[in-house]
């Protein structure tokens, strides 16, 4: 496509010069076609990766042909979810295409009030609540990676979503997005982060601020006087136990052999199935307080982050602006990867 | 030994010197075996048998020796942490949320709950099994219960003064404007008084000058108050916040007995019998150990 290297060539050269252009634009059609074909075909996970890792990657513009461009990347990357999802039967989130063929997921029990899509910036796509714009949690196909967003899950979920549904609808709604993170893990390989998700006892989650006035541990203290459940204090002087119903215990603690008194929630719970999101979700008494001192109770995201590859960055294909990810209107208050 | 009248001193000097000494020897004997074999109550008795008698054999009269008995004065404190071990076992099940710290050897602190904030409430009195309570703290306690009944909490009139302080504060943030639309008001009024008055001023005016003079300092004054009102009302919720404390650690305390006991009346009556309470739970000294493990299952 050299205008002054072809106007000096012969119409020989120029006409086979042209068919090779042709042919591989054709060439990159059929990879195209055939890339979609595997990913709506395929059963097994590593083909649907492999598939998706590509066709996000995938620019069809060109001077020759014209293709038009029926999908995004930030598609590909639901459909990659929904067929993962799909292999293993759980059918509660419902990708379907809308009329600006662009696909949309719903869950269930929440579908008929919100919908959610990815928003691609460069290798992380954020799945991301269409209402408020919060990115649940971020994929990340090329160094397999699927983390939570601490800050977004209290945001939709606790402060927005309890308002109009449930408590039991909201944990059934996460359900599916957890499944989809133990299927990277399992079948793919993926390091993921739950965040505040994680159910397993012993797991701590940091909060931002390095220090924490006591008196906010004063107020969880008096507001549990209107109910059944009591504060006690934790034998190092370390911190709080709240203990809630079934042996569930939340800690606001710190380590007491750690000079720097880092403090942070952990839940525990006979059966490791209660993560600090479900006693936010569950318990009002702590979710008032939670909320009412957010700025000195909010948990860290820790969101990995990889050093970008110098080598590959030329090829990044800037997404078309439809995809342009809207970061200013995810920070709301503060640093959107603190929650 | 004043009591006792011997007639022929000069043979009953060295007897009675004797019997003495026995009783002495036969009293530290039966004690470094009751202690050696962890015979609690039987050391409870040898260091109070007056009070052994009249409360767990119901004899009454039933003088100490105090001749035998102060030979182990001195060892007040060992003892006291010897016998603390079996009693603060036996208190850890029948007065779950007392809590105790070993300052010095043998003297204990008592703690109320191990929740976020509790109160030091007296001390633990081993050898004569009985709790020292701090009496300011008890008598909040007391109160709290009292005021329970009439579905009142200790701090509540408090609180809910400077809650109502607090709203007349914050009406005064709120009301800046009208304030200052007010005071500007007021000046432009004075000032057409002020030219109106002049060496023949007439009482009326003067009497509304003063008025509204007043009027203005009122309205200085409150606007003086508004100035430091934020903080003011920031204190005030820091007072809230330690009295609603208090409150909480007297209801925690109030369940805590309630949930033991039934009654803060049932409370005090266990307090009263808990030398007698614990010591029949000691089965004699032997089988002590079956009645706790009987206790826990």
């Amino acid at each position: 496509m050299n205008n002054s290297k072809t106007l000096s060539s012969s119409p020989r050269e120029r006409l086979t010069v042209l068919a090779d252009s042709f042919k591989d634009v054709l060439k990159m059609g059929q990879k195209y076609v055939d890339l979609v074909d595997q990913l709506a075909q395929t059963e097994d996970p590593q083909e649907m990766l492999s598939a998706t890792s590509q066709l996000v990657k995938l620019d069809l513009q060109n001077a020759f042909v014209d293709f038009p461009q029926h999908y995004q990347a930030a598609d590909y990357y639901l459909i990659f979810m929904g067929r993962l999802l799909e292999k293993h039967g759980i059918d509660a989130v419902q990708v379907s295409e809308n009329v600006r063929h662009e696909f949309i997921a719903r869950i269930e029990p929440i579908a008929d009030s919100d919908s959610f899509k990815f928003m691609v910036n460069g290798d992380e796509a954020a799945f991301t609540e269409q209402g408020e714009q919060e990115p649940l949690f971020y994929l990340d196909l090329k160094n397999r990676l699927m983390q939570f967003d601490n800050r977004a899950l209290v945001n939709y979920f606790i402060v927005r979503a309890l308002t109009s549904h449930s408590d039991l609808d909201l944990r059934n709604a996460v359900k599916p997005l957890i499944a989809f993170a133990n299927e990277l893990q399992t079948d793919l390989d993926f390091t993921i982060n739950l965040g505040i998700l994680n159910t397993e006892n012993g797991r701590s989650f940091n909060l931002v601020q390095p220090d924490l006035d006591l008196t906010v541990i004063d107020q969880l203290f008096v507001a549990t006087a209107e109910n059944d459940y009591m504060l006690m204090n934790l034998p190092k002087n370390n911190g709080a136990q709240l203990v809630l119903d079934q042996g569930i215990k939340l800690d606001i603690a710190f380590d007491p052999d750690d000079y720097s008194q880092q403090w942070f929630f952990a839940v525990n719970d006979p059966t490791a199935q209660v993560s600090f999101f479900d006693t936010l979700l569950h318990y009002h008494l702590i979710r008032k307080w939670y909320l009412d001192n957010r700025s000195a109770l909010a948990v860290r995201s820790d969101k990995m982050v990889l050093a970008p590859d110098e080598e590959e960055s030329d090829e990044y294909v800037e997404p078309t602006e439809v995809f342009t990810p809207q970061v200013g209107t995810l920070e709301e208050d503060g640093d959107q990867h603190d929650e | 030994m004043i009591d006792e009248k011997h007639e022929n001193k000069a043979v009953d000097i060295s007897s009675l010197i004797e019997r003495q000494i026995a009783a002495k020897i036969k009293y530290l004997q039966e004690l470094n075996e009751a202690v050696d074999a962890h015979h609690d109550r039987e050391v409870y008795q040898l260091l109070d048998n007056q009070r052994y008698a009249k409360e767990i054999e119901h004899r009454e009269q039933q003088p100490n020796n105090q001749g035998v008995m102060s030979l182990v004065n001195d060892l007040a404190d060992q003892l006291s942490n010897y016998l603390s071990v079996k009693l603060i076992k036996y208190l850890g099940k029948t007065y779950p949320f007392f809590y105790y710290e070993e300052y010095q050897t043998g003297h204990y602190r008592i703690y109320f709950g191990n929740w976020w904030d509790r109160r030091q409430f007296g001390e633990l009195d081993v050898l004569n099994v009985r709790f020292s309570f701090d009496q300011t703290e008890y008598a909040k306690l007391q109160k709290s219960f009292e005021l329970a009944k009439d579905n009142k909490r200790y701090n509540s009139d408090r609180i809910e003064k400077i809650s109502s302080e607090n709203d007349r504060l914050q009406g005064l943030i709120d009301h800046q404007r009208e304030r200052e639309e007010e005071r500007q008001s007021v000046e432009s009024q004075l000032e057409e008084i002020n030219a109106r008055s002049g060496l023949f001023e007439s009482n009326k005016n003067k009497e509304t000058r003063q008025e509204l003079v007043d009027q203005l300092q009122k309205l200085e004054d409150e606007e003086q108050e508004a100035r430091t009102a934020s903080k003011t009302i920031h204190e005030n919720e820091q007072v809230v916040l330690s009295l609603s404390k208090e409150n909480t650690i007297l209801s925690y305390e109030q369940k805590s007995i309630i949930d033991t006991f039934g009654s803060f009346e049932d409370f005090e009556l266990a307090n009263r019998n808990l030398y007698a309470d614990y010591l029949a739970s000691l089965e004699g000294g032997n089988s002590e150990e079956g009645k706790v493990s009987a206790d826990e299952q």
